[in-house]
């Protein structure tokens, strides 16, 4: 055991460092080619797609350098490079799945930023129990016809391809019928609606599908394997952004203090008061302890393990932290804290949100709302937790045998 | 950056494990509580053999030259089957403050004896207040001669009865010193008070007007408060591995319970409410483990927020482990509440470590002072 970094990884550190100081773009992005110019920029740099394989455009990267670049870029306020979901979860799903034309035909495209993807995997009726999913795919010889409706999509209204999960088998256990695909979502099949959240934004979209059309060359494994194929995809996230978040944490965690500071309560700053205090410790130990987490997935990364079931207790973890964090932070700043515009800018937040707006307070309160829910809520990372790591017996349920419809 | 166990601090856990695992059952942990003396002389020189009683020593003491890390190891394992005995009072209470602020003929006396199963130590750091607080001490040394007269009331001073030296904090005219004194010494007076936690040992000393020579007195008079800080750190982290180990093993036995237990016709392992309570538990297992050796290192390594990390281990690991031996209690039902279930041994072991060198709301605070001073 030694968290000390090794001088490569330090040396790697302040090269980064450096770029980033040179290359930080002045002024907040706003549009969407804005946005890709600085994603070319990353990309150009080595900094996007780090551990892809260097034929497809990768770095071959270590996952320590993966997390250095990130950290970094958290930590000097670098906005986010676009095309998340591809960088995050569509690249890599075909680094591991696709074959050789599909990985030369999407990878490239994707670092460059010139096809942005979205993931169409949840559906109104299929959340939690995605397995469920009654999106069709229909084989008419050289191509599939999809219908359905998908929800919950990141960046669907810029997206021009989709990595998506339909039915191909109604007949066989829910599990068994499901085949991935990469599906062209520029086409008039498809309709994408904006979803308004309770933040008020829209990070997420409707997509609405009817008989779109999908080439057999971009179907992703073998037909009826989408699910083993989703169910790895849902894996890729967990090392990069790990040091990342805790910065991002802890910038906000240093503005609250900060507020604590000017704020009061009965004449009193409330840094002085004994309750304020306990709360604050608690929080910073918490995300201390994500920390030190964080360097322990590393750890593993680092020796080619798979974190596999352990990705579940790391996101549980993380994720119920973000909202107690969040709700102290409200505690502390009352009103001031549920304001989404006007703060006076010493009690205000700047963070890069989702969709590249200035973030407030209350709206990384209420997104925090969202990281129990999306990428399995933590009801399902319990049960994960549960089956695999712990060896309980699995719960009788209704649905174990037969077909979806 | 490596975060996980070496090979060679894998097999001192797996040796670890084995010999408590062997010498250390359940029957032995019950049979100590009912023992005067409260520990096993066999097993003590088994761990002298194996040079766990000198692990943080140097070899010029009869130590192994190890670290915090290893200690952690160590301590965890003795959680995990509630070991019964000085351990903890005797090479982190007695041996580190010594090791670090003893002059060379105190550690020529006291290390190689502690490290060969000679001697045993123990320390006395609480007074009536309880508070930990190395400023808060009241118990005087005045100057008599060459040597000092000591006087006070010591509370909670784990396995007096069988320490041959306890270290004393005492106020001198130059702050808080730290003098080492034979329990045995004319003036001193051993009261055993008996815990909920029977694996451990308590008692009140009595000091009154205690004479010790000047060579009693271990680093220089008006230094015991930094070496109690660093002791206290220490002994904190090492309380917290051992709560670790309760938690784990009780979530071992929740776990194992819920895997054979039926009722509605069902393993009791099925239903949600006992899997996710199960899923948190192993949460806040792997997070004090995260908490527990991140501190450990960061105090071996002199890392800058070695302090900080020492006050957020024993916080968290203080709350996490009181959770899950209790939860362990409520997946069991009225089996986990009985005297016969062993759950009850670790349960009560983590509590009493709970409130030992800081309890977690005495941390939140040290860690409060942190994050509003930086």
């Amino acid at each position: 055991m030694d968290l000390n970094h090794t001088p490569e990884d330090i040396a790697f550190r302040k090269q980064v460092r450096a770029w980033l100081e040179q290359n930080l773009p002045p002024a907040p992005l706003r549009s969407l080619e804005e946005r890709k110019v600085w994603h070319r920029k990353l990309y150009e740099a080595g900094y996007l797609g780090m551990g892809w394989p260097k034929e497809y455009g990768g770095q071959g990267a270590r996952p320590m350098e993966q997390a250095i670049v990130a950290d970094e870029m958290a930590r000097s306020g670098a906005p986010a490079p676009t095309n998340g979901l591809g960088l995050g979860i569509v690249g890599p799903t075909i680094v591991v799945h696709g074959n050789e034309w599909q990985k030369k035909r999407y990878l490239q495209k994707i670092l460059t930023a010139e096809e942005m993807w979205c993931q169409l995997y949840s559906e109104p009726n299929s959340g939690s129990d995605l397995a469920s999913l009654k999106t069709s795919a229909e084989d008419k010889g050289d191509h599939f016809v999809v219908n359905g409706q998908k929800i919950w999509t990141s960046g669907g209204k810029v997206a021009d391809w989709g990595l998506l999960l339909a039915r191909t088998d109604p007949k066989v256990a829910k599990h068994k019928g499901i085949t991935c695909f990469l599906m062209p979502m520029r086409q008039p099949g498809v309709e994408v609606r904006p979803l308004k959240q309770m933040t008020g934004s829209s990070e997420f979209c409707e997509v609405f599908m009817t008989g779109a059309r999908v080439e057999k060359e971009n179907q992703i494994g073998r037909l009826g394997e989408g699910w083993g194929i989703a169910n790895t995809t849902l894996g890729y996230e967990r090392g990069g952004r790990s040091l990342a978040r805790i910065s991002g944490y802890s910038a906000q965690y240093n503005h609250l203090v900060n507020a604590a500071r000017r704020l009061k309560r009965q004449g009193r700053p409330l840094i002085e008061s004994p309750t304020v205090r306990q709360r604050l410790a608690k929080i910073w130990a918490d995300l201390e302890v994500e920390r030190y987490n964080a360097l322990r997935v590393l750890t593993q990364l680092e020796r080619g393990e798979h974190p596999g079931a352990g990705g579940s207790l790391t996101k549980l973890s993380y994720s119920e932290f973000e909202k107690r964090f969040m709700e102290v932070a409200q505690e502390i700043l009352g009103a001031y804290g549920q304001l989404t515009d006007g703060a006076p800018p010493e009690l205000a937040l700047e963070i890069d949100t989702a969709v590249g707006d200035q973030g407030t307070w209350a709206y990384a309160f209420l997104w925090s709302r969202a990281g129990t829910i999306y990428a399995g809520s933590s009801e399902i990372q319990k049960n994960v937790i549960g089956e695999r790591i712990l060896g309980l017996p699995k719960e009788t349920r209704a649905d174990r045998a037969g077909a979806t419809r | 950056m490596n975060f996980a166990f070496s090979d060679d601090q894998t097999l001192l856990r797996n040796s670890a494990r084995a010999l408590l695992d062997e010498h250390c059952k359940p029957e032995h942990v019950r049979a100590m509580q009912e023992d005067a003396r409260g520990y096993g002389e066999a097993l003590w020189g088994e761990m002298a053999k194996l040079g766990w009683l000198g692990l943080p020593f140097p070899e010029q003491y009869g130590g192994a030259g190890l670290g915090l890390v290893e200690l952690a190891l160590l301590h965890e394992e003795m959680g995990r089957v509630a070991y019964p005995g000085p351990f903890l009072a005797t090479v982190v209470l007695g041996g580190l403050p010594l090791l670090l602020g003893g002059s060379a003929a105190q550690k020529e006396k006291w290390l190689p004896a502690i490290a060969s199963g000679r001697a045993r130590l123990t320390a006395a750091l609480q007074e009536d207040s309880l508070d930990w607080d190395p400023a808060s001490i009241a118990a005087t040394a005045e100057r008599a001669g060459a040597g000092w007269t000591i006087s006070g009331v010591k509370r909670f001073v784990p396995w007096a009865e069988a320490a041959d030296a306890v270290l004393v904090p005492a106020r001198t005219p130059e702050g808080v010193s730290l003098f080492l004194i034979d329990p045995k010494a004319a003036g001193v007076t051993l009261r055993p008070t008996i815990g909920m936690d029977l694996t451990t040992r308590w008692s009140e000393i009595t000091l009154g007007g205690v004479a010790v020579g000047a060579d009693a007195l271990v680093g220089p008079a008006g230094g015991g408060g930094a070496l109690l800080d660093s002791a206290l750190r220490r002994a904190a982290v090492c309380a917290s591995a051992e709560m670790l180990g309760t938690a784990r093993r009780c979530l071992d036995m929740a776990v194992g319970y819920a895997k054979v237990r039926e009722q509605f016709g069902q393993l009791i392992g099925t239903f949600q409410a006992i899997r996710h309570k199960c899923a948190e538990m192993l949460m806040e297992v792997e997070n004090s483990h995260s908490a527990v050796y991140y501190a450990a290192w960061a105090l071996e390594a002199g890392a800058d927020d070695a302090s900080v990390a020492a006050s957020i281990c024993k916080s968290y690991v203080s709350d996490a482990a009181r959770r899950v031996c209790g939860e362990a209690i409520q997946v069991h039902g009225g089996i986990g509440f009985t005297w016969e279930y062993d759950l009850h041994l670790y349960f009560k072991r983590a509590k009493s470590l709970e409130v030992q060198f800081g309890d977690a709301e005495y941390h939140r605070e040290l860690i409060a002072k942190h994050v509003a001073s930086s």
